[in-house]
């Protein structure tokens, strides 16, 4: 009966549709107003930052874009801000996926948000065909890595992309795949994903190339063995490791500001400039405070429910 | 022309009713989340189907079997090879399965598959484990008593030489770590050892500390979990007040 219900009863029995509405407030109202968290970026997200920072102008990366909408609370945060350093720093990049077939879309939309954004900031355009090529999707990625260990041009062999003027082509007719044969070719292979392709990639190219990845939170534990053993240069995880990102492209590394303060410090590593005064901010400067609102609910919601469950155990009726 | 009529603003507020539609399920089950879910797989499916004769079949397989006609004058084009028409049969006879009668041709290609991918686990086990066992072998005594702790190489102002010096010293910290680290490996290990009944006091000790150990590392990863399925909640908010309520109804962006 309703009218037997103990305190510690009503506080156990709040109807779902009720902390599903708090929950929404909760993840919505702050994203009106976003503050700034104080940070302090994880040595690998730095040598993510580093490695990214490394890369001579000029040159081509492999990237795989192994997410699509389903992690772009995550995902699409850390491509935008990996994009943006090589878009800066004029590194090109060929860009596959093996993860989903939705993916090479949504990182070519991506892209083109980006374009927009560096068009309007009166930036050169970052061309498809002559900064960057997307391979495509491939259907069975333990294969196409595989193969990419002996050869990234029999792995990508038959793919096209489109060249200004001419439609389709072969892509190792793109002017930054010319005279790329193995994956040792290229300084830096880059994995950003939402799923077991960073397991796969580690498993069939460890050593064969300098790997980082952008992984989400979930996949967060698991890589850092994966970083512990060096068997990747850097990785950023989840949310933490894009605002750690935002942040590093902000401010840089042993990198002192105007008035001559070094915000973030690391003796791995000399000087390495940030891109302050350009667009750094995104979704992790976004999302981040509000997680730690729906984080406080959730704290909340767990201490209300014990609060709850010892009243109603101690036998505390009203 | 208002945002929201235009081809942007109709495609976000067609996601914004999408994902109201999905979320729907959270009141009770319904039509408008059933018909949005069905969209969903169906345009997944159709995607993925065009993506997989586009991407994967049409040029690498299809184009370099019959060759591709010149477009233009100039264009080589390219010639065939008749050959790649041997993976059609092969193919193929993986949809056996679904015959009765002739569902033993299906285990020639999963056979063809299981073989390449047993070819490969030697390699892929030792490029994956082989660096983290080798990255296990930890000191867990100290080289050192000049200080407990690892100092904050940021801060010292100290040569090249003398950085690396101090970096390649264990401190007491470093030492404690690590035997926490070696400790939690051997006991979590001990946990699995089914083989044999252990009768052994410490192997049973230490098994039991093994799995306290495993549901601290599983609560971790469960903590990291909520915060990502968290993080996915936010972007959707995100689309739908900033993205969608901000840009394209109150067209403030």
């Amino acid at each position: 009966m309703e009218g037997n219900k103990t305190f510690g009863d009503v506080l156990q029995s709040l109807p779902k549709q009720v902390l599903y509405i708090i929950l929404i407030v909760f993840t919505s109202v702050p994203l009106f107003f976003p503050v700034k968290v104080p940070n302090q970026p994880l040595e690998s997200s730095i040598d993510l930052y580093a490695n990214l920072m490394s890369v001579k102008p000029g040159e081509t990366v492999l990237l795989a874009s192994d997410w699509t909408n389903s992690t772009r609370g995550e995902s699409l945060g850390q491509f935008n801000s990996v994009m943006r350093i090589l878009m800066r720093r004029g590194v090109n990049a060929v860009i596959y996926s093996t993860g989903d077939p939705q993916a090479p879309r949504v990182a070519q939309d991506a892209i083109a948000k980006l374009n927009v954004e560096r068009i309007a900031a009166k930036q050169p355009e970052y061309k498809r065909w002559e900064n960057f090529v997307s391979v495509g999707f491939f259907s069975n990625g333990e294969a196409t890595v595989n193969g990419m260990a002996t050869s990234v041009r029999s792995s990508f062999n038959g793919k096209k992309d489109f060249a200004p003027g001419r439609g389709l082509t072969d892509v190792f007719e793109s002017p930054i795949l010319k005279g790329r044969e193995k994956v040792a070719d290229f300084p830096l292979l880059i994995v950003i994903t939402g799923s077991k392709t960073s397991n796969i990639t580690v498993e069939r190219l460890s050593g064969k190339v300098p790997i980082a990845f952008a992984v989400t939170g979930v996949m967060g534990p698991e890589t850092g063995n994966f970083y512990q053993s060096q068997q990747i240069v850097g990785f950023a995880s989840g949310l933490k490791g894009l605002y750690d990102l935002e942040g590093l492209m902000e401010d840089g590394v042993n990198n002192p500001d105007k008035s001559g303060n070094v915000v973030v410090k690391s003796s791995k590593y000399g000087p390495i400039p940030g891109f302050p005064g350009e667009k750094n901010d995104g979704q992790g400067k976004r999302y981040y405070p509000t997680l730690h609102f729906a984080v406080g609910l959730l704290i909340l919601a767990v201490i209300i429910g014990n609060v709850g469950m010892f009243l109603s155990r101690s036998g505390g009726r009203k | 022309m208002p945002p929201i009529l235009t081809y942007d603003g109709i495609k976000v507020t067609f996601g914004v009713l999408a994902t109201v539609g999905l979320y729907s399920v959270l009141y009770r089950e319904n039509k408008f989340y059933r018909f949005f879910e069905h969209l969903f797989l169906g345009l997944a499916a159709g995607w993925t189907l065009l993506t997989i004769w586009v991407e994967n079949l049409k040029g690498p397989w299809w184009d370099l079997m019959v060759g591709v006609a010149p477009e233009k004058a100039g264009d080589p084009g390219g010639n065939g090879n008749w050959a790649y028409i041997i993976l059609l049969p092969v193919g193929l006879m993986g949809y056996m399965v679904f015959s009765k009668k002739h569902n033993w041709m299906s285990r020639i290609p999963i056979g063809l598959i299981l073989g390449l991918w047993s070819g490969q686990q030697i390699q892929i086990w030792y490029n994956t484990y082989g660096k983290q066992i080798a990255g296990t072998a930890q000191p867990i005594w100290p080289t050192t008593w000049s200080s407990l702790t690892v100092p904050n190489y940021d801060t010292l102002q100290l040569s090249p030489e003398a950085l690396a010096a101090a970096r390649s010293q264990v401190y007491l910290s470093q030492a404690i770590t690590n035997f926490l680290f070696l400790m939690t490996v051997v006991c979590v290990l001990s946990y699995f050892l089914f083989s044999f009944d252990a009768k052994s006091k410490l192997v049973r000790s230490a098994s039991g500390l093994g799995r306290y150990l495993l549901m601290i590392g599983f609560g971790a990863i469960f903590g990291s979990t909520v915060l990502m399925r968290f993080t996915l909640l936010i972007d959707r908010m995100y689309f739908i007040w900033i993205e969608w309520f901000n840009n394209v109804i109150l067209n403030r962006s």
